[in-house]
């Protein structure tokens, strides 16, 4: 930490005047991708009135949930302390979120807001000029919030910065006027229906991949991940990056339910529970990846879909993607905690926490924290599966963000400002005296993973299905 | 009393504040234009209670982190709100019941409330001038405001023993302020309470149907460890 102490701060300037990167956009262009001919992919078009389409969509898009957290905010700055922004960056005001939604709100003031009209000067009002504004207010939007809602929880009044910052990501989008690493993942989820451009075919030989490992592991030929399979339990979705980097913690899952005698199955399409979109702001292609995944479980007569561990994988799937698809929820859905903590009530896992005995702390994921409901539950499951826990503190919804939220780990040129203000979380980390922190969030994993290796701590990231796994009771 | 008081501590007000509901049910209209978005899942949690529990946030210092660490900042803002709400029902005292102000008692503590207010609205205006952050997020609105407000206060500690056979004066100016106050709210960042119900509902039925914090209804045996 003393390290990283003495480190200089980044100038924001240097951030917030960061260029419009297009070469990703250009070669979608040139290749005539499927998602941009179709126009599901928008790209930059330098040539139109982007400022007037901004306005446009701007008036289409303002909910009544937006418009009063548009009018709400008394300027009081009790939002300032909340953001981790701001606790590493004390001498910088541009943190603040009041000022980095004021950024939007500023625009809805001077366009939809009677006083904003009539006197702009005296509310701040104001209006993009051209298309370098909008760049910059890409860069703030995208680059100098992880939108993990604390400043919205810690607001006297409940008004909801985070999703001012997601309405502006949205419009954004539209536009073309992203970091290159939104442009790169909204075209590969767009091209092939999960964010990571994993083909069928690797999907399909991963699993089969474990199947085999855990088949030898265990000594029985019998054990299955089942694709495909009509009319199971559950149908679990997973995330890309499950497939990708760490396609373990399947085989984990596997072997849990196979010991549970469950009846599951996974999907051949619509497996991706991770969504974009909450990222970018993009209903339409949030949307399109949650139909995906809805209708899959119809089709395969599933009764329940279970969410393996994602903090914004869960809070799409669960909550948001049924109103981004304009989908009624039909079919119950979980996190693959809730499932795990029932196997351990029901007895249909034993389990022996001396078996973790490491001291292993929690990470409450935001998007599952502060937007979604579940904090008790993996504690639950950690104080049966580990011998020495502890919290961090602040924990549950007044936890700090991992760093990497809201896509963030996808946007390399802000990773330096990140890494600054992830000081906040280091310490946090470290106070906790553990070894091993526990998340139920891949995103937070790669993003503790990050904050762990800047700042030079012992410690490892590990989620539950792992420590379960490795709790598990196997009767001879 | 003068004619001209007697007008200012009625008539003006009655139409000041008649105005001031006009505009005000422009503004809900205005908001409700707006489409509303509904949630499409089953709940986790229990949007009556999550409702309930964001409208009373605003009465438990503890349940916020940003109020908990600070709880003077918090005193500070029980006291302007008492000081705000201790005025404007002293403009009402005066013309329809002043009676309550021939006693001492009644007087004294009207003028500690609005006073300490005043103290608080000086508090604040530093506050909004040397601190980075809210100066940097502060508009002449909110300066105005914040002005009107803490001079109202300081007007209202004058007026309230309602000697106007004394002196029409502190009165005079008084009504004035309020009725300034009361055309000038709608447009500006004191109508904020109107807001108030609109951004609570919305976050606390999102946050109860989700079961966020304590909102959530417990279906499983497993509460923490």
């Amino acid at each position: 930490m003393s390290k990283n102490s003495r480190r200089i701060k980044i100038d924001i300037e240097d951030v917030l005047n960061l260029p419009l990167e297009t070469r990703s956009q250009e070669e979608a262009k040139e290749k005539k991708l499927l998602s941009v001919t179709e126009g599901q992919l928008k790209v930059y078009d330098a040539n139109i009135n982007n400022v007037d389409r901004f306005l446009e969509l701007l008036s289409e898009r303002v909910t009544r949930q937006l418009a009063s957290s548009m009018v709400g905010c008394v300027h009081c700055g009790m939002c300032a302390e909340s953001c981790h922004y701001v606790l590493a960056r004390p001498d910088d005001p541009t943190m603040t979120p009041a000022y980095k939604a004021d950024q939007i709100r500023k625009i809805f003031k001077r366009h939809m807001d009677w006083t904003g009209r009539i006197f702009p000067r005296w509310v701040h009002a104001d209006t993009p000029k051209n298309d370098e504004d909008l760049n910059r207010l890409k860069n703030i939007v995208f680059g100098t919030c992880s939108a993990c809602r604390r400043c919205t929880m810690n607001c006297p009044m409940g008004v909801d910065t985070a999703l001012l910052i997601r309405l502006a990501r949205g419009i954004l989008t539209e536009l073309g006027i992203v970091p290159e690493g939104v442009f790169n993942v909204s075209r590969d989820t767009w091209e092939t229906g999960n964010q990571m451009g994993v083909s069928e075919e690797d999907y399909l030989e991963t699993l089969d991949w474990m199947k085999e490992e855990l088949q030898e592991e265990l000594s029985d030929p019998d054990i299955d991940i089942p694709v495909d399979k009509e009319g199971c339990d559950f149908m679990y979705t997973i995330n890309p990056r499950e497939i990708k980097f760490d396609p373990r913690s399947i085989a984990d899952a596997a072997k849990i339910f196979h010991f549970a005698g469950e009846s599951w199955t996974m999907p051949s399409w619509g497996w991706d529970q991770t969504n974009f979109g909450l990222f970018s702001g993009d209903d339409r292609l949030g949307g399109f990846v949650a139909k995906n995944l809805y209708e899959a479980a119809v089709n395969l007569y599933a009764k329940r879909i279970i969410i393996s561990e994602c903090g914004h994988g869960y809070r799409s799937t669960r909550w948001e993607g049924y109103n981004w698809a304009e989908y009624n929820q039909n079919i119950p859905n979980e996190s693959v905690i809730l499932t795990l903590m029932r196997y351990i009530q029901e007895g249909r896992i034993k389990v022996d926490l001396s078996k973790n005995q490491e001291p292993v702390t929690f990470h409450d994921s935001c998007n599952v924290a502060r937007s979604g409901d579940l904090v008790d539950e993996p504690r639950w499951i950690l104080g049966r599966t580990c011998s020495d826990f502890r919290e961090m503190s602040p924990n549950r919804t007044e936890n700090f963000c991992c760093t990497g939220g809201s896509g963030l780990l996808s946007m390399a040129e802000y990773k330096p400002l990140r890494m600054e203000v992830a000081e906040i979380k280091a310490k946090q980390l470290k106070d906790t005296g553990a070894k091993l922190v526990c998340t139920i969030c891949h995103n937070c994993v790669d993003g503790l993973t990050d904050v762990i290796k800047h700042y030079e701590l012992d410690m490892k990231v590990v989620q539950i299905i792992e420590l379960v796994a490795n709790a598990l009771v196997i009767d001879p | 009393m003068s004619d001209f008081l007697y007008i200012l501590e009625n008539e003006v007000q009655i139409v000041a504040i008649s105005f001031l509901a006009i505009v005000y049910v422009i503004r809900v209209i205005w908001l409700f234009r707006f489409r509303s978005q509904r949630e499409r899942t089953f709940p986790a949690g229990s949007e009556r209670s999550g409702i309930l529990y964001s409208m009373m946030n605003i009465a438990m210092p503890w349940a916020m982190e940003s109020t908990r660490k600070k709880p003077g900042f918090y005193v500070q803002f029980v006291v302007f709100h008492l000081g705000v709400a201790a005025a404007i029902t002293a403009t009402f005292i005066i013309p329809y019941w002043p009676q309550l102000f021939e006693s001492r008692a009644y007087v004294v503590l009207f003028q500690i409330v609005v006073g300490a207010a005043f103290f608080v609205g000086v508090m604040r205006l530093y506050r909004r001038i040397t601190n980075p952050a809210v100066r940097l997020i502060s508009t002449a609105d909110d300066y105005f405001s914040l002005i009107l407000m803490t001079i109202y206060f300081a007007v209202a500690v004058w007026a309230i023993p309602n000697t106007y056979e004394k002196n029409e004066w502190p009165l005079i100016l008084f009504f004035a302020l309020t009725a300034i106050f009361l055309v000038y709210v709608p447009f500006s960042k004191i109508g904020h309470y109107l807001y108030y119900p609109f951004t609570r509902f919305f976050i606390g039925r999102t946050m109860g149907h989700r079961g966020v914090g304590q909102t959530k209804i417990r279906k499983t045996a497993g509460e923490g460890r």
